[in-house]
């Protein structure tokens, strides 16, 4: 089992396009922190939310931008496993070790790792980029106390069961390409339709867990999203586990079962 | 003794049978040819032989086991198949390297193999921009990274130059000296004819002959007898 970790381990390292993956995630996240002072500070937006850069909620508000890279440890988990299909390295690993639910396993704890340490990084590094950038405000207020803490901790936690669920996706679904364009669609199209028509069940779908989780204490109503009717951030990752639990569960009943060619 | 069994082994897509009651042992020690026309089904017993594949009915085994059940597998059988099983954008010894972490092989070993293969002058080369050959070489040094008594070799020839073909013999009977088993399947029966010691020919998923070489030709060469022998069953 460690051996496969270390295995896993080496595939996540050497193979660029993962860090390709970190770099879009930094960028992103950091890109949107480091706007934000402008967008509210140009008055209308802020205006717009009842916000100004005067004020800690906005503050906070930007600095919570610094997660938004998550949507790239999902595909750094498709990527691990659907990606062994798309190259064919599947075989190899297979022949290596032929009980693939434990390669699954050591794949599925890697991915952990992997989007915990790509969120910490992408995360981190915003912070970091929204700090310098608001030291050019001096109007800027200070952020609310525990901010910065919280929202690592949310990076890490939703980094490692976003990996967790990229890899459950990936087996399912080999198709490399189809499995991170189906993820993407359903995240912004179809959860965001579901929710719209049906709001009372938004907040079991996975797109609200994962804003539930990653507003771990530094949601609050007067940010300009109303995150009261979601769940509890604790709630919401176990909830959003409980879905990578089932996906994984049916991918080594089903998908793992297939021949590999 | 038997290393490798193939028991009413049947393996069916939709409705043909690539694989068809195919029975068979391979003794230990020697070379054995896996002989057949295209889409015999020669790949498709491999498959199913190391877990790659589930048969349909029937069961391929090494050393009387499922390959699913082989205690750290690579360190007893060694398999290169007709898809390579490498990713194109890391480097051969990349490559090597996150198999041997996962079979608990050490990095030295990988060096060793590349070595093996004449392919150190490669070995930092991204596999993508291997040779056909180059890529063979690699497929060969990850089949022996565990020193296994077992090599089971899809077409190996498969691409090689004459000088590789002559090296590939060397490699084989080399391997064959260390006393280890090897199932090869090739569509070179004048090189096989001078390396094998048995063979196994299979057509339309259905045993034709097995035996020693020298049992199965009689008289000519196994060119002859391959053909003689598959028209007849046509
Ligand atoms: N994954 C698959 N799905 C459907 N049919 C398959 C699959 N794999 C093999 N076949 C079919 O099974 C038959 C046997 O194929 P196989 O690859 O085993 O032949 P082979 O003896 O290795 O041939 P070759 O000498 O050309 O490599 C062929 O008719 C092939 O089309
Ligand atoms: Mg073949």
């Amino acid at each position: 089992m460690l051996a496969l970790v270390k295995s896993e381990w080496r595939k996540l390292l050497f193979v660029r396009a993962n860090w390709g993956l970190l770099i879009a995630a930094t960028f992103i996240s950091a890109l949107s922190v480091a706007v934000a002072p402008f967008i509210l500070d140009a008055g209308e937006a802020g205006a717009l939310l009842g916000l100004g850069i005067d004020q800690t909620a906005a503050i906070d508000a930007t600095y919570a931008n610094g997660i938004s890279g998550y949507i790239f440890a999902i595909i750094l988990g498709i990527m691990m496993m659907a990606g062994e299909f798309r190259h064919g390295t599947a075989v190899a690993t297979f022949l290596t070790a032929p009980r693939r639910g434990i390669v699954l396993t050591a794949k599925l704890a890697v991915a952990a790792i992997g989007g915990l340490l790509m969120m910490l990084i992408s995360t981190g590094i915003s912070l970091i980029a929204g700090y310098v950038v608001l030291l050019g405000f001096e109007d800027a207020a200070q952020p609310s106390e525990n901010l910065f803490v919280n929202t690592m901790i949310a990076a890490a936690i939703s980094g490692a069961v976003l990996g967790v669920i990229g890899v459950a996706i990936g087996t399912l679904i080999r198709n490399q390409m189809l499995a991170i364009v189906g993820a993407l669609v359903y995240l912004f199209v179809v959860d965001p339709l579901l929710l719209a028509l049906w709001p009372d069940t938004g907040q079991f779908l996975p797109s609200g867990l994962i804003t539930a989780m990653l507003s771990i204490d530094i949601s609050a109503p007067e940010l300009g999203f109303d995150t009261t009717d979601y769940l509890p951030a604790l709630t919401a990752t176990l909830v959003l586990l409980g879905y990578g639990a089932v996906f994984a569960f049916i991918a080594i009943a089903t998908s793992l079962r297939r021949d590999i060619d | 003794m038997s290393a490798i069994r193939f028991d009413s082994l049947v393996k069916q897509y939709g409705k043909q049978a690539a694989v068809n009651n195919l029975s068979a042992t391979i003794q230990a020690g020697r070379i054995t040819g896996f002989l057949g026309p295209n889409g015999a089904g020669k790949s498709t017993s491999l498959r199913c032989l190391v877990g790659l594949a589930k048969p349909t009915s029937g069961s391929a085994k090494i050393l009387d086991r499922d390959y699913r059940e082989l205690e750290n597998p690579l360190t007893q059988v060694g398999t290169v198949l007709d898809s390579r099983g490498f990713h194109p954008s890391l480097s051969g010894r990349k490559n090597l390297q996150i198999v041997a972490a996962s079979a608990g092989i050490s990095d030295s070993r990988v060096d060793e193999v590349l070595e093996l293969v004449e392919l150190t002058q490669a070995a930092k080369k991204r596999m993508k921009n291997y040779s056909l050959g180059m890529k063979q070489r690699l497929s060969l040094a990850g089949a022996i990274l565990g020193n296994p008594q077992i090599l089971i070799l899809d077409e190996p020839a498969n691409g090689l130059d004459p000088a590789g073909i002559a090296w590939l013999r060397k490699f084989l009977r080399a391997m064959a000296d260390q006393g280890k088993t090897i199932l090869v399947s090739s569509h070179q029966l004048a090189e096989m004819q001078n390396t094998v010691d048995d063979v196994i020919i299979i057509n339309r998923g259905q045993l034709i002959a097995s035996g020693s070489i020298k049992d199965v030709i009689g008289e000519g060469t196994l060119e002859d007898a391959f053909l003689r022998l598959t028209e007849g069953a046509n």
